[in-house]
């Protein structure tokens, strides 16, 4: 049996390829929905939303079967990695991602909103393209929002149980992340053994929250638009 | 320079509003005028290029920079400097950090303008460690002044850009704002619903009401009018004046007249804006014999707009400065456009503002 410590090293290894692919694409989507008006914006709306709404057994079983070896794109990765991304660390990271999106796209697009467009556009008017502008104007005033988003994705992703058992099976030392271990541990009758990766699952979750609430409230005192007048007529 | 600096001719539908508008613009500043929800901003967005008018064009300096043929330039490749009413500065970064944001975008073979002369020119050498909240309205509109002449704009936009501003603060932008006309020859646009702003600062001006030109003018005979019309949002018209403090204490030459006013410390030779509310000066058929205000004026009326009760005359006095007054005066002193009268008013109503 793998120790605490390698369970839970391998659940924040998993988490943390989630969260890093939550920065570009969470980011993404969140800037659409905050920041653009597009036809389908609301079908984007609910497929971001969707997994919040969804059994996780079920993101688990749609990304096996996308990304499984009878789909293109897991015959794609296959040929280009040399292996399979099911039953692996990196398809528990893929489950954690998915699960934790649309709360890491929610709390990034409250923090993008958040950010007075009037200074987006005296940026763009100061020679900034879109993208420096988003680099120099926009990230700056919402890291804050941003960071306790990828704090919330974080947590989120190292408590996932339901579609990373689908999707990455519980293969103990290689895909068995603490919530499964302790599902394992408990129905083997190690009472005690559950209850340490519990706690520890109560610590970093309690660490993680407490970290995104100061986050959060930072934002909401940050110094935006600080005495600044009025902006009707815009 | 040529005549044509910009030439626009947008027409933009925003909802139940139509913005429809033509005008051009040349060297010095102009002025666009009008009431709340005229379009003078909506005019500005789609000179910026933050906003696309549905037809027209837009051309700066013989370059197209929207039209209805599909050219349409993006607003970072403009060259517009553009100055939000409350300064838009931004926040997570120093008032030298928002200066040289868009110097250091500038291309290089375009800069003409250096940071450090736009922070002595508008004295803000003891504020450029400060953010943004450390600084006073007065400060950031400075501030955001020189962030947008550091890009050496071809062309500045100023929305209201002392609207939210007292009097005192007001003058000393207004001050601000010649000098950089008399130095860096930038050609501006500036967005006011303010006679004074307007009076002091443009050669011509457009008046927009409900999204139409009403009205293509020199300042003093368009404003005066709509003032007198009751059409603006009821703000005192103040003189504003550019003076130069006399040998003696108390005393502001302007256009070659002694005013008598506070000076405070100031050295004799200091350039100073005088400001005077138009309702504060009293018109005088004859010199006035014996009287306690100090300061008695001589001077030819030019101009005399009244509606509705309510008159200016515009008097030469040297400058030409505008006094307000009712159409009963107007009939009982029997002034008419030529003649000769002299301006009374207090030194107590002479506030002489840094320039």
């Amino acid at each position: 049996m793998a120790s605490d410590l390698s369970i839970v090293l391998l659940s924040l290894r998993a988490a943390a390829l989630a969260t890093a692919i939550l920065v570009p694409v969470g980011l993404g989507l969140a800037w659409l929905l905050a920041r653009r008006n597009f036809r389908g914006k609301f079908i984007v709306d609910i497929l971001v939303t969707l997994p919040l709404a969804l059994p996780p057994v079920v993101i688990g079983y749609a990304l096996l079967w996308s990304v499984g070896g009878s789909s293109p794109v897991g015959r794609g990765i296959e040929s280009v990695f040399g292996s399979p991304v099911v039953f692996t660390w990196v398809a528990a990271a893929l489950a954690g991602a998915f699960v934790s999106m649309p709360l890491a796209v929610r709390t990034f697009a409250v923090a993008l909103s958040q950010v007075d467009p009037a200074l987006e556009g005296a940026a763009r008017g100061l020679g900034a393209g879109p993208v420096r502008v988003f680099f120099t104007i926009t990230m700056p005033l919402a890291y804050r929002g941003l960071l306790a988003g990828l704090l919330l994705g974080f947590v989120r992703a190292f408590s996932e149980f339901g579609a990373t058992i689908v999707v990455a099976g519980n293969i103990p030392g290689e895909t068995q992340t603490t919530p499964l271990a302790i599902f394992t541990r408990l129905s083997a009758g190690d009472d005690w053994g559950a209850a340490r990766l519990a706690i520890i699952s109560v610590g970093i979750a309690v660490l993680a929250i407490a970290a995104h609430n100061y986050m959060l409230a930072r934002a909401n005192n940050a110094p935006r638009n600080e005495g600044e007048g009025t902006r009707a007529g815009r | 320079m040529s005549d044509s600096v910009l030439r626009f001719d947008v027409r933009i539908a925003r909802g139940q509003f139509t913005l429809a508008a033509s005008a051009d613009a040349g060297d010095g500043i102009t002025a666009v005028f009008g009431p709340s929800g005229a379009g003078k901003t909506t005019l500005l967005a789609c000179i910026a290029g933050a906003l696309s008018p549905d037809e027209g064009e837009i051309v700066l300096g013989g370059r197209a920079l929207w039209s209805s043929d599909g050219e349409n330039v993006p607003p970072e490749k403009r060259r517009i400097g553009y100055v939000y009413q409350d300064g838009a500065l931004f926040p997570h970064l120093t008032a030298l950090g928002n200066i040289r944001y868009g110097y250091d975008l500038t291309p290089a073979d375009a800069r003409r303008i250096e940071p450090e002369s736009v922070i002595r020119l508008l004295g803000l050498e003891d504020l450029l460690g400060r953010r943004p909240g450390q600084l006073s309205a007065g400060e950031r509109q400075r501030v955001a002044l020189a962030r947008a002449l550091a890009t050496s704009p071809e062309l500045l936009l100023l929305d209201e850009p002392t609207a939210s501003l007292d009097a005192r603060l007001k003058g000393t932008v207004i001050g601000y704002l010649r000098k950089v006309e008399r130095e860096l020859a930038i050609p501006m646009l500036l967005v006011s619903h303010s006679v004074s702003e307007v009076m002091a600062l443009a050669s011509r001006a457009l008046l927009l009401r409900a999204g139409k030109v009403e009205g293509w003018d020199t300042p003093s005979r368009l404003l005066l009018q709509a003032a007198a019309g009751y059409e603006l949002e009821a703000e005192p018209v103040d003189n504003m004046l550019d003076g130069v403090v006399g040998d003696v204490p108390g005393l502001v030459i302007v256009g070659g007249e002694e005013f008598v006013a506070s000076t405070g410390d100031r050295s004799p030779g200091e350039r100073v804006i005088v400001s005077i509310r138009a309702a504060d000066i009293i018109v005088a058929a004859d010199r006035p014999a014996e009287l306690s205000a100090r300061n008695v004026i001589p001077g030819v009326l030019t101009e005399l707009t009244g509606e509705g009760g309510r008159a200016y005359a515009t008097v030469d006095t040297g400058v030409p400065m505008i006094v307000e007054l009712t159409e009963w005066s107007v009939d009982r002193l029997g002034l008419e456009t030529g003649r000769g009268l002299f301006l009374v008013f207090k030194a107590s109503s002479v506030l002489v503002l840094d320039a």
